[in-house]
């Protein structure tokens, strides 16, 4: 009852027509750069989270989060339409999306895509508003020694799931932690790692790190060859509402997508990526006809899109309630609510109820208008398909240079974002997840604070860790799995799964 | 650029942050100083990237190297980010406007093959645009340049 009571609170807050705008122009924007290949949802967070500064925090995360969402929606479309994955979410979408726009069932994929995609999201709100409060109640009874040992379960998870080497993983994680902890010592009071730069004194701002390690570099690597023009499905996109048997076929995976993607979501390192290709596997395991996958099986659009949606609700959970971000993007929004002065944690749903609740809500109402957006508006992002990157990529630079200028109004940032982007250029080229390294970038400061914090309880032994029940499961999960991964068989098992992910995403070229 | 140069470019900074936070001070594990988890954070990125290097050597003796760099036309990306660079240097002297300009003239012309016409136009649109939405809305302070812009 007070769930209920809470959620309208937070209605009548998403219900103000500011607020409806925001969230409309969070959800539309998400879905201009889901429907874009070359730049994907973190890039455009980045971009526009200085933009956020002079709204209110509820306004601010509204749009956030709307692009986050907006952006699984609109990623489907350029997997059915163009074989080419507008962001990494979508990429299962093409295998059979494709397929079924060359049958002539762009329309249906598409459709199916949409309602799962309402479907999965609706759940998934519904998941979080159910356990979060719980889980947020029982975050107020951890220590420093637990909430260290979250922290390093998340990071190693994230390790684990990263898409090269493990090693490689782990190097960026630490020097994730060490550039997140550049500047003034919050107990002494001395500068760390400044180099004499006043800029640096509080640290080295999240915009132009994020900016440059993915939307400079993400511009390097897709002009450092001739752009190539990308073949548009020319067909008449009909019968966008599904019929009985593509219903029949669908609903099931959407039901199970609706589970799994939330269930993945809440688990740090989880996310949309994850969950799609999860659920992917899972049908075409559960599938009666197996064989039908890969020429164009309704089931493997609506349950990847489902799941990948349902994920995005999922993840806020860890963030709400423990402060802890599961994946880069909501790295970037626990980034923009400090900002805002909003601690998210525990305390966040009694201190701020209402940024909570009305970001649910607000969310609801974000996929609905979702669905408008990419059923009957469907040829809209078809026309916007058609625009060529290099009439993009002069506009993403320009507003990564103005975001980065914005933060402080300084020619600092810029080049410090200029030299993360050759940073990040030269990391994706040979081979260096930048995930592990934003992750402990932003969990850097709270992994230090609550490493001393432990240490001072325990008198200076590490054994706090392992003493205390809660703290003891994180650190022996996060040891197991790094342990596991040099174990032979599983070593192995690891690697054929992330080269098959490999050969699925290698699907069409970005342009 | 060969494939073990990033192993020893990270033993580098491994190496010299350690240094560094050995003096700034350790602490003790009953009071870690401030140097403390840049000393751990820089161990590890060492030590792995010890590790790493040895790997690699391993596997260009097992496999043929990988050619990251095959058909990479890298000046473009050296164009563009000395063009960036030079945007931000020049942009105190010409102001926001003509700096961006004369920025998106070269991005929309000079990396791939475009018509004069389309790139003056889209420059000009582009910059107006940014203009009013970045410096008139959100009242950003960009450097107003000789003209006063």
């Amino acid at each position: 009852m007070e769930i209920l009571q809470n959620l309208f609170a937070g209605f009548s807050i998403a219900f103000v027509a500011v607020n409806l705008f925001y969230c409309f122009t969070g959800v539309l924007i998400g879905t201009l750069i889901g429907v874009l290949p070359g730049i994907g949802p973190v890039a455009t967070m980045s971009l526009l989270l200085p933009v956020t500064y002079k709204m209110d925090p509820i306004q601010a995360i509204i749009v956030l989060a709307g692009i986050y969402y907006g952006a699984m929606y609109g990623g489907s479309t350029t997997s059915i339409l163009v074989n080419i994955p507008g962001e990494a979410a979508s990429v299962v979408t093409c295998l059979e999306g494709y397929k079924m726009a060359q049958k002539g069932r762009a329309g249906p994929a598409l459709g199916i895509a949409a309602f799962g995609s309402l479907i999965g999201g609706c759940f998934s709100l519904i998941g979080l508003m159910l356990l979060a409060p719980t889980l947020a109640s029982f975050a107020l009874r951890i220590g420093p020694p637990e909430f260290f040992s979250f922290l390093c379960t998340g990071l190693t998870v994230v390790i684990y799931l990263t898409s090269g080497s493990i090693i490689r993983a782990l190097m960026m994680a630490a020097l994730g932690i060490i550039l997140g902890c550049i500047g003034q010592d919050p107990e002494s009071g001395s500068f760390r790692f400044v180099f004499g730069f006043h800029h640096l004194l509080s640290g080295i701002d999240l915009v132009p790190f994020i900016m440059g390690l993915f939307g400079i570099s993400e511009v390097f690597l897709n002009i450092e060859k001739r752009l190539q023009k990308r073949t548009i499905y020319e067909g008449d996109i009909k019968d966008l509402l599904p019929n009985l048997q593509d219903w029949k076929g669908s609903i099931k995976p959407i039901l199970r997508g609706s589970i799994l993607g939330f269930l993945v979501g809440i688990l740090p390192g989880g996310g949309p990526v994850i969950s799609s290709f999860a659920s992917y596997a899972m049908e075409k395991k559960v599938s009666k006809h197996p064989e039908k996958f890969g020429s164009g099986a309704i089931e493997g659009v609506a349950g990847p899109e489902t799941a990948n949606n349902a994920a995005t609700g999922g993840s806020f959970i860890p963030l709400f309630t423990l402060g802890i971000p599961s994946n880069v993007v909501m790295a970037l929004l626990l980034g923009a609510l400090v900002i805002h002065g909003v601690t998210p944690g525990p305390l966040l749903m009694q201190q701020n109820p209402k940024i909570f609740w009305s970001v649910v809500a607000s969310m609801f109402i974000g996929n609905g208008m979702l669905l408008v957006l990419n059923l009957p508006l469907i040829w809209i992002w078809v026309q916007v398909l058609k625009v060529p990157y290099r009439i993009l990529f002069p506009l993403i630079l320009l507003f990564c240079l103005v975001g980065a200028y914005s933060v402080n109004n300084s020619n600092f940032d810029v080049a410090l974002m200029l030299l993360f982007g050759v940073l990040g250029y030269l990391m994706r080229k040979f081979k260096y997840d930048a995930a592990p390294m934003v992750l402990a970038f932003v969990l850097g400061p709270m992994f230090e604070n609550s490493l001393r914090q432990s240490l001072l309880l325990s008198d200076g032994s590490f054994g706090i860790f392992f003493t205390r029940p809660v703290a003891a499961v994180g650190m022996v999960a996060a040891i197991l799995m790094l342990l596991s991964s040099v174990i032979p068989f599983i070593r192995k098992k690891r690697r054929r799964i992330l080269e098959e992910e490999a050969v699925d995403g290698g699907i069409g070229k970005i342009n | 650029m060969t494939q073990w140069m990033p192993s020893i470019f990270w033993i580098s900074i491994g190496t010299y942050v350690a240094i560094q936070a050995y003096l700034l001070g350790l602490g003790s594990f009953h009071q870690p100083g401030p140097g403390f988890i840049f000393f751990l954070a820089a161990l590890i990125l060492t030590f792995l990237s010890v590790i790493d290097l040895i790997a690699t050597f391993i596997a260009r003796s097992e496999e043929k190297e990988e050619r990251i760099w095959f058909g990479v036309q890298w000046e473009r990306v050296l164009l563009v980010l000395g063009v960036l660079s030079a945007y931000v240097f020049f942009w105190n002297v010409l102001g926001f406007p003509i700096s961006t300009f004369l920025l998106m003239i070269f991005l929309f012309k000079g990396i791939e093959p475009t018509r004069w016409w389309i790139a003056l136009v889209a420059g000009f649109i582009t910059t107006l645009t940014a203009y009013y939405i970045f410096k008139v809305w959100l009242a950003i302070p960009f450097p107003r340049g000789f003209l006063g812009v």
